[in-house]
This record gives C-alpha cells, structure tokens and sequence, in this order.
C-alpha cells in the first residue's frame, strides 16, 4: 500500500484529490492533507448576471433573493434533466460541471495550483452513465479522461482503512455510515493469501434509514437510537471486528445516540470520520499516481472485490507456442467499467468461443459457450475470430464476435455475434 | 479442438505474394501460405523482402536475423521456411515435422517432375501464362528413364490446356496434336474434339479425325451440351440476365463493373 507516500506539493505537477460527491453534500481531500471542505451539492445562478455560486454562497444568495437555486444535481445528471435559471435552460450535466469547477478551485486555491493530477469521484451509486458524465465534465474543464477515475463508496472505505494502521484492519471492520439520505452499513474483511491479498468490502442499505431532522427533538432522537440499536444488534451481533467506524452527518454529534454508543464500543475500538470516503478516494487516487509511475504496472497492491469491481475471473483456454494456456482477459478485482479486452484467435476444429468464469468466492469454474453462428465455412483455421469484451454491471459481461476472415487469403464477411453473459 | 491465440501485429505494408497475388497481413497468413504451397516457396522465396516484411512489419527482428544467418551459411535452405512456421506458432510440431518430410520428399523427385508440379501448381491456381511458361523450358529438358515420351505428352497436353484457358485455341490445338502424338491417351482425343466445337473455325486434322468415331463423337457432342445447359443455368450467367434486366443507369454502373472483374481475372492469368 503506497498511501500516505506523497503529498499533493512534492515531486508532482499538479493536485492529487479525492472527491465524494453526493446528491447532498460534496467533499473535497487532497491526498496526505488533512483539510477537507465539505460544500452542498447545491449551484445558485444570479438573477442579472452570469454569475454562479455554490454551497453556503449559493444558499445565502438564494435567501438574498438574487439568485436562483438548483439542488440534487447528481440525480438531475443521471435523468439526464434539465433546468431554467434566470430565463435560460440548463443541461443539468452542464450544471454538475459548474458545480465542480467551483468546487475544484477551492483546494486550487488553498494549494496555490489549479491543475490536477489525479481527481478520484467517489459515488454512493457507481453507475456507467453517472462515469460518462463525470468525464464529460471533466473534459469540460480540461482534465484528461486519464486523471479522472470513479471509485464506489464501498471502494474508497477500502482504501481509507488500508491507509490507517493495520491493527485498524487485521480483522473485520465495520462501519455505519449515517447521512441525510441513507442509512447504510459497510463490512470489510481482508483475506490474506499467498499471491495477493484480497479485500472484500460490502454493505447493505438499512430500509430502517431516517431524516437527520428527527435529531432535533428529544423523542425523535430517542426513536433514531433506538432504530440504531436494532440495526447494530442485526448487522455485529458475535461478530470480532479490529474496528468499528462511524460516518456521515448524523454522527457529527453522537449525544443523541448514547444507547447505540454503548452498544457499539462494548469491547470494540470505534473511530469516527466525517470525510472518510473522500479521503479514501484521495488515497486511490494516490494509489493510481504510484502504479502509473512504476515500471511494472502492477495495479493495486491487493485485489479490491466491491461494488465497482468483479467478482469473477473471465478466461479463455488457449494454445500458445503448442502449449495450452489460459489467458486472463478481466481478473477478480478490475473496475468493470474501465476493463475491456481485445483478442483474436483461430479456431481449430471447432465451432465455438468458450470463456472460463471463475468466481472469487468459490474455485467452482464454469465454461460460458458461445457458438459461432452464421459464421462462414471455410478450410481449418482460416477464420480470425476478433473478442472484444467489456462490462454492462459488475454481474453482466458485454461479448462481441466479428469474423475477421484470414486476410486477402479468405476476405472477412460481416458475421458479427453479440451476446451478454451472466457472470 | 482449439482455439490458436494470434499475435498482434500491426501490419502497415502487407508483404504481396506474387504466386499467389495476395497481400499477407500476418504471420498466421504467412505460415498458411508456406505450408499449403510448398511448391511456390521452395526456391527464392526466403529473400530480402522477406526479411524486412518480418522484421518491420511482423516485429520478428530475431527470426529475420537467424534467417539472413542461415541463408548465409551452407545449410539446407529449406530449413528456413522450417524456421519460419516454428517461430510463427501457426501448426504444431507435428504438422512442422510432417511438412518437413513433404519438402525432403520434394526435393528427392527428379527435376522435371519437381518442374511439372510446380507448373501444375501454377495451372490450379489459374496462373496460365507463367504455367505455360514452365511447361515450356521442361519441354526442353534432355531426355532420360523419367522424361520419356509418356510425360513430354503430359506436357503437351497441360500446355494445350494453359492456352485454351487463355483463349489461344489454335496455339492449344497444336499443342494437343503433340500431345497425342507422343502418348496417344483417348482423352487428348477428346479435348481436341471440344475445341473445334467450341471455335468452329479450327479443324482437326486428318489422321486424327480418323481415329474418332461415331459413337465417341456422340458420347462427347452430349457431353458438350449438357455442359452448356448447365452453363446458362450457371450462378454467372444469372447474374448477367439479371443486369440486363436492370434500368439502363444501373445497367451500367453493373456492367462496368462486371467487366472491370474479368479484365481483372483475366490479368491474373498472367
């Protein structure tokens, strides 16, 4: 784990930063400092001039009455929406992206430099729409597509606990993360192993989540104890954890949980962290720094098995000088939005592409068979078959199969398969 | 079953096989040419441009290397297409073993017979004019126990056959009467026949239209019609009604490009 190695001035050109941006708040971290801002998610338009504003300064000009808000500009994003401030009508991606160039500047400003070198969004849901309008965004602002990355907060808890102590993360580490719109409960176990560490990282939406606002009267905050009571009964009932870690606005202020609290720390080492997900998404981002710069290009140091990340093995048996071997073309623990794979191979005496699945949690393999049909015939191993692979979700790959032909020799047709397989 | 995991190679300028009138994109390409024509690479292929095809277009620096070394040195120069489908991972050792026997067996066959396979080769890829060519010089070849009478007649009669695919009907007549008269094989008998149906202005002479009678006539005049029958039934004759059947604009446009492909065909058989 390289985290913590670099800070955003040293031996660099430019900012290393983690971004968690949600529908409710947005925070800012750049990789090995402490500071974090924490803005709404929240873009104001002054009514006379092309004047825009964000966070507290949007709410405040809104209450001035000179500028109008938009809020939820994730989602707004997502649906593709749009909205009309001051008589002009907004693409909401064009939104987003104003929203984020104010909010990147103001670790610019702090720091003295405007560039970046990495930005790492971290997102409640990682969704390939959400990806493509972060880039789209980004690209707006002239930060290349290779300085950008999109983790899931599952992903950024991850590389927020690696980044701590390992007495923090020898064993189990849970975390409630408690915010204006979830409430949500996260487990993280690392699996040793002699090749490569796996870290598995999950949680569960707790239906049980409520509105911060019933904090402020005494029978409210009672009743919000007590619903977190039950949920920690259900989710670290017998369970050892190394530690317990407490997120999100709700537990800015712990008074009005007194019951949880002791529930939780009974035995247990508990830590709160108000910025935790951009912080781990800054130490991605540092990770990716490190890995980008070093010769072997290795990835992670460990295989990351969380929402963004497959849970499979895909692999196809092939022969390689007279030999048969097995080509790995998406490992367990790849981003499955950023992993594609090209190939092409010759078929000998068969009609079909067989790809091996092999899940991370069980050594049961399974063989995905997908025959080549409308294919034309031609003499043995005369036939190209191009496999280009890519991922719809974490469960879903995306094949497509184009004849090649074999040059002038045997012209290529236009057979093309396409299929999704479950993984 | 298997499936043969192809190298990347990046192929900017194709290297162009003239036997074969192809462009070669990859070492795959290359190594399925090498093993399915080991006649049309016997002799001179392993040359320059092909060294530099491997070396800058395929990335197999090493194997141009051990190739320019090998032609260098007094070794079996066949060796070198041996070499060259062990490095391109095309076959598996046992198809190289097996291709390897076939070129010793090649080489062995008495030099006219090598020469005649060549030029037969030549022949079924529809290379006349060079095939011609070929059978040409091994007419010349001195005679012994091998080039006898029996084998200048196959000569003959494969020239004949090379002008008659060229549309030289008289040069391939005589060339059949030659091959009649030297190994007298009924089926020279017939093709001479065919070709004075197929262009009324040749006859045949003779003796040798004595040698043919009436019911062999009519055995192959049947013949000769059902061919044709069949002809005009024929995918390309199709096509052509089906041009013809077109608007006038279109008509062209077809036609133009239907004559650009024979002249093309027609080239090629050069």
């Amino acid at each position: 784990m390289s985290v913590g190695k670099e800070r955003y001035g040293e031996e660099m050109d430019g900012l290393i930063a983690g971004v968690d941006l949600c529908d409710a708040y947005t925070q800012v971290n750049c990789a090995g400092e402490e500071k974090v801002w924490t803005i709404p998610t929240v873009l104001c338009r002054s009514r006379e001039e092309d004047l825009w504003y964000v966070g507290e300064d949007a709410y405040a000009h809104n209450l001035k009455g000179d500028g109008i808000i938009v809020d939820k500009l994730v989602k707004l994003a997502l649906r593709g929406g749009t909205a009309t401030l001051a008589g002009v009508r907004y693409e909401a991606a064009d939104l987003l992206r104003e929203f984020l160039k104010h909010v990147l500047e103001l670790p610019g400003q702090e720091y003295g430099r405007l560039d970046f070198r990495q930005i790492v969004f971290t997102v409640r849901h990682l969704d390939t729409r959400l990806i493509g309008i972060l880039r789209g965004c980004m690209a707006g602002l002239q930060i290349p597509p290779e300085r950008i990355s999109v983790i899931s907060h599952p992903e950024s808890f991850i590389y927020y606990t690696l980044s701590q102590k390992k007495e923090i993360w020898n064993n189990t580490v849970g975390m409630f993360d408690l915010s204006e719109e979830c409430l949500r409960y996260y487990e993280m176990k690392v699996q040793r192993a002699l090749k490569r560490t796996t870290v598995v990282a999950e949680y569960e939406e707790m239906e049980e989540g409520f509105n911060l606002d019933i904090l402020d009267s005494p029978s409210g905050a009672k009743l919000a104890d007590r619903i977190l009571c039950s949920c920690a009964d259900r989710m670290t009932a017998k369970k050892l954890y190394s530690a317990m870690i407490l997120s999100g606005k709700g537990f800015e202020e712990r008074g009005w949980a007194e019951g949880f609290m002791k529930q939780i720390c009974f035995n247990r080492r508990v830590y709160t962290e108000q910025a935790l997900f951009a912080r781990g998404a800054a130490a991605r981002a540092q990770d990716i720094l490190v890995d980008k710069n070093s010769p072997e290009k290795n990835g992670s140091p460990f295989i990351c098995i969380c929402e963004g990340h497959l849970k499979a093995t895909v692999s196809m048996n092939v022969l390689h000088r007279g030999q048969e071997t097995n080509v790995v073309l998406a490992a367990a623990g790849d981003s499955w939005y950023e992993r594609r794979a090209v190939v092409d191979v010759i078929p000998e005496a068969q009609e079909t592409i067989d790809f091996v699945i092999t899940p991370v949690d069980s050594k049961k393999k399974r063989i995905v068979t997908i025959p080549l049909e409308g294919f034309p015939r031609r003499p043995e191993k005369t036939t190209r078959v191009n496999i280009q692979i890519a991922f719809l979700d974490g469960r879903t790959m995306d094949v497509r199969l184009k004849d090649e032909g074999f040059g002038e020799l045997f012209p290529a047709s236009d057979a093309q398969i396409r299929q999704e397989v479950m993984l | 079953m298997s499936l043969w995991l192809c190298r990347q190679e990046q192929v900017k300028r194709p290297y162009y096989m003239e036997a074969l009138r192809v462009h070669l994109y990859s070492s795959q390409e290359l190594s399925y040419v090498i093993f399915n024509h080991p006649l049309l690479v016997m002799d001179d292929f392993v040359n320059e441009e092909l060294l530099a095809f491997l070396r800058d277009e395929l990335n197999m620096g090493f194997l141009a290397l051990k190739l320019e070394r090998w032609l260098k040195s007094a070794e079996n120069p066949d060796e070198t297409l041996v070499l060259i489908l062990q490095e391109c991972d095309y076959y598996s050792a046992a198809d190289i073993t097996r291709y390897r026997q076939l070129l010793q067996s090649l080489r062995k066959k008495h030099p006219a017979e090598y020469g005649k396979m060549k030029a037969d080769e030549l022949f079924s890829l529809r290379r006349y004019e060079k095939a011609a060519g070929m059978y040409r010089q091994l007419l010349l070849s001195p005679r012994d126990d091998y080039v006898n009478e029996a084998f200048l007649g196959r000569l003959w009669n494969n020239f004949g056959s090379c002008c008659a695919r060229m549309g030289r009907m008289e040069q391939a007549l005589a060339a059949y009467e030659k091959a009649w008269e030297l190994a007298k094989s009924p089926r020279m008998l017939e093709q001479m026949y065919e070709l004075t149906r197929l262009d009324e202005r040749l006859k045949l002479s003779a003796p040798i239209a004595a040698m043919i009678n009436d019911e062999q006539r009519e055995g192959w005049d049947a013949a000769i019609e059902k061919a044709k029958q069949e002809a005009s039934g024929s995918a390309a004759v199709l096509q052509i009604d089906e041009l013809f059947a077109r608007d006038p604009i279109r008509r062209q446009q077809g036609a133009a490009r239907l004559l650009q492909q024979w002249k093309q065909e027609y080239r090629s058989m050069a």
